[in-house]
């Protein structure tokens, strides 16, 4: 479990991280989403006690990371894929990392298996691929078999056999009872991977809820409906939370309600249907609406295509 | 796919300790290449210019200039030490200015959250490695030459006093590396570490000469400094005559220039540990 309280980062007069507070809990993967400069990577790197929080707090399993005696066993994190020394092997950098805490070689040999890097162990990392440099992250996160893992950006720079590989692989860390916390602003890998999403924008939580909750709420939900008597339908679930826009064709769309209590609306007053089909967006859709106002670093292109 | 483990069953003894620490950064001093390299060089630069020098000196004269075969000896097996300190330099500031350039300094703090038993232990390895090797190009010096000084009849038995010089100097080296790892915790890159061990081992006594011309104090400065300390560190002092003080800006006894150059070594770190803790990475 990973808890943040009033976490505040400021660089200078600029604010990362905005007093912030969150929860994540074991058994699920949680993903950190937001754009660019959103503080993802700024918060990861508090947990682990690399950054001094400007203000708050932060514990991994109630602890300050820098109090824990043997952190590796704790918490295992992948920051960016080159934390590497370019000069070292693969091995070596593991066996050096497994030395703090007198993890054997045994695990070590163990981690690199896993992280399908038998080929490449005993060359230099300078050589590595970016997907390989993840890799290699990915291996030194689990050298001490930690409870909490914590991975910025795990899927930047893997081949599609890569990002599969991923998925599974954080899906089961989950499944046996880990906390799992990834940053991603890759929407789509979030919606498969993710169990619950904590969405940052400019330093500040803008949603904290399962995925499905996150989609639903910053889209609302729509309906699309076709009647032959459209108006009927429109006066029978008249409300001040519902709108329903005449999309031609004898179409709808019904925001603010349910296909369940449009149906039984509808069946109530004896008005046909001919489609009843929830509209569920995505969660491109729903991140796009949460973070359409904290985008740091929007261009001019995307300003005019919209 | 290989099985990710066994349900959590950790040894309970897998805690982060100081010797643990030392192993860790024992293993990452020596798979460096730069390591390998930079020390090889340390004996081979070391043991050539001591044959080149040798071997081309008009040493029988030197000796008629008041030294000793002792002192000529001695000054044959440690002249590339004045290389030899500058590798040391290298080394010790890209022992740690290479992990921030390369980031791994953020796995090494991960693992070690409490970050000086890094430094402390690099510093260790450090020490240790390149006093060994310093030692090796020092022996390994005076008994290469030995064959060509006696040929001119100054070579000199490896008596207490010669042998004391020798490892002064190769700890000499030793603390090099060591402050310079102190300014790479400092300034945190490696080019800027190596730019300031360079110019306070060769450019701050140029500075100090030329100022002690027009500011007479500077004059008793000179000994103190990191370079001249070291090279008397390696020095047998010559014997004064009875009632003689020794010049303004003579070397230090062998001794105190020891306490000098480790003086400069701990400062350094001391430096470096106050950032490495404060600083974010």
């Amino acid at each position: 479990m990973i808890e943040a309280e009033g976490l505040t980062k400021r660089y200078g007069s600029k604010t990362a991280v905005d007093n912030i507070r969150f929860t994540v809990q074991p058994g699920k993967v949680t993903g950190f989403l937001g754009p660019n400069g959103a503080g993802k990577s700024t918060t990861m790197r508090m947990i682990v006690g690399l950054d001094r929080p400007t203000s708050g707090r932060v514990t991994v399993e109630g602890a300050d990371y820098r109090d824990l005696r043997a952190p590796l066993h704790e918490v295992g994190v992948l920051l960016d894929a080159k934390g590497v020394h370019t000069g070292r092997t693969a091995r070596k950098h593991l066996l050096a990392l497994a030395a703090t805490h007198r993890i054997p070689t045994k695990r070590v040999d163990e981690v690199i298996g896993l992280a399908g890097l038998e080929s490449v162990a005993s060359k230099r990392v300078g050589g590595f691929s970016l997907g390989m440099g993840q890799r290699l992250g990915i291996a030194a996160a689990l050298l001490g078999d930690p409870g909490v893992v914590i991975l910025d950006e795990p899927v930047n720079g893997l081949d599609p056999e890569g990002v599969r590989w991923m998925r599974l692989l954080l899906r089961r860390l989950a499944s046996e009872g880990r906390t799992v916390l990834l940053s991603s602003h890759l929407m789509t890998e979030m919606a498969q991977t993710a169990d619950h999403l904590i969405v940052l924008g400019r330093g500040r939580v803008l949603a904290d809820a399962p995925v499905d909750e996150v989609i639903t709420r910053a889209n609302g939900s729509a309906v699309r409906v076709r009647s032959p008597h459209l108006d009927r339908l429109a006066s029978v679930l008249a409300s001040p939370e519902i709108a329903v826009t005449a999309l031609g064709d004898g179409a709808a769309q019904v925001s603010g309600s349910t296909p369940e209590r449009i149906g039984e609306a509808a069946a109530a007053a004896g008005v046909v249907l001919h489609e009843l089909t929830p509209l569920s967006g995505s969660l491109e859709d729903a991140y796009l609406t949460l973070t359409t106002d904290e985008v740091e670093y929007r261009s001019d292109l995307e300003e005019v295509s919209r | 796919m290989t099985t990710l483990t066994a349900p959590r069953t950790l040894p309970t003894g897998g805690r982060v300790t100081f010797p643990r620490v030392l192993r860790s950064e024992w293993i990452k001093l020596t798979s460096l290449r730069s390591t390998a390299w930079s020390l090889a060089l340390i004996v081979v630069l070391g043991l050539g210019i001591s044959l080149l020098m040798a071997s081309t000196f008009g040493l029988a004269e030197a000796e008629m200039d008041g030294a000793s075969t002792q002192q000529v000896a001695l000054t044959v097996a440690t002249i590339g030490f004045s290389f030899g300190q500058l590798i040391a330099a290298v080394l010790g500031a890209l022992s740690l200015g290479g992990e921030y350039s390369t980031g791994m300094v953020r796995s090494t703090f991960a693992a070690v959250p409490r970050r000086l038993p890094v430094l402390w232990a690099k510093a260790v390895v450090l020490f240790l490695a390149v006093t060994v090797v310093g030692a090796l190009t020092g022996f390994g010096s005076w008994a290469a030459t030995y064959g060509i000084l006696d040929g001119q009849g100054v070579s000199s038995p490896l008596d207490g006093p010669l042998a004391l010089a020798l490892l002064g100097g190769a700890a000499y080296l030793g603390l090099v590396a060591v402050f310079a790892l102190g300014i790479a915790a400092a300034v945190r890159n490696s080019a800027g570490s190596i730019s300031i061990a360079l110019g306070i081992l060769l450019v701050l006594p140029t500075i100090v000469a030329l100022l002690s011309m027009s500011i007479d104090w500077m004059v008793d400065v000179t000994p103190y400094l990191l370079s001249s300390a070291g090279s008397a560190m390696s020095s047998i002092p010559a014997e004064l005559p009875a009632g003689a003080e020794a010049p303004r800006g003579a070397d230090l006894a062998p001794g105190i220039a020891a306490a000098v150059v480790a003086g400069w070594a701990a400062l350094s770190l001391a430096i470096g540990a106050v950032v490495l803790r404060r600083r974010d990475v």
